[in-house]
């Protein structure tokens, strides 16, 4: 999965600006400081994402697609920052 | 000599079919209605009043905000209006242009995020204002300028209209 282009990360960063819940409240930057923070997380992702994988189990390694393993990283890293609900809660 | 005060109540607000900020009703002890101004695309909101008693001088728009999830930035407020003397001006209603716009940079101020803020424009460009002519004000947020650093919406809670009689 490549990295996103200029674009998608300029759509990234505008989103998470609409999205970002009041309650979290945002840290102590600017617009430039969080466009900044979305490029490095998308280079981030670019960078690791062999090591992620390596890190998955068996058969879900071998058996899962690329955009099913994103989903799983994105559903984990969601449920630590509290944004995903599960039934159970 | 007394100072006009006019209020622009969010409630009121008229937008064209794109671009214009949400309506918003948070708070938790009473309703705080608002127009939420993007962060990343330029967006305006309009109302149209009469500029009762209307004597010279400039005209000042008082913008009180508030940060939707941001602590720190500036926002470029934008305010532009048009004014139709009535019985009088022959200018086409619907294709009236709007004066040049005038800007203010406002800072946030930091320690509490939703914390009341007031951006005082100072309009100088006035479209030949009279008194008693049908007035439409045009207030804007300037996201796309490289000076407006604030990430998240930016809420428009009440905006004043204020001018000198004499």
């Amino acid at each position: 999965m490549a990295a996103l282009d200029a674009t998608n990360r300029l759509r990234t960063w505008a989103q998470i600006m609409r999205d970002w819940p009041p309650g979290a409240g945002l840290p102590g930057t600017t617009k430039p400081d969080l466009r900044a923070a979305v490029n490095a997380t998308d280079d981030w992702i670019e960078a690791n994402q062999a090591s992620f994988n390596a890190a998955l189990p068996q058969p879900f390694r071998s058996q899962a697609t690329l955009t099913q393993k994103t989903f799983l990283f994105c559903y984990v890293a969601m449920r630590r920052a509290g944004r995903l609900r599960a039934q159970e809660d | 000599m007394a100072t006009v005060y006019q209020q622009l109540d969010p409630g009121s607000a008229q937008f064209l079919t794109t671009a214009f900020p949400a309506l918003v009703r948070n708070g938790t002890n009473f309703p705080v209605l608002g127009l939420a101004y993007d962060a990343a695309i330029n967006e305006a909101a309009s109302w149209l009043i009469r500029a009762a008693n209307y004597g010279t001088g400039n005209v000042t728009v008082d913008v009180d905000w508030y940060a939707d999830t941001a602590t720190t930035g500036d926002v470029v407020w934008q305010a532009q209006l048009a004014a139709i003397t009535t019985d009088a001006d022959t200018q086409d209603t619907e294709t009236k242009a709007l004066a040049t716009l005038n800007t203010f940079t406002d800072t946030h101020l930091g320690t509490v995020g939703q914390r009341l803020h007031r951006a005082i424009i100072t309009m100088t460009n006035l479209d030949a204002l009279a008194a008693d002519d049908d007035l439409w004000i045009r207030i804007a947020r300037d996201a796309a300028n490289a000076a407006d650093t604030m990430a998240g919406d930016a809420i428009l809670t009440l905006a004043t209209v204020s001018y000198s009689d004499v």
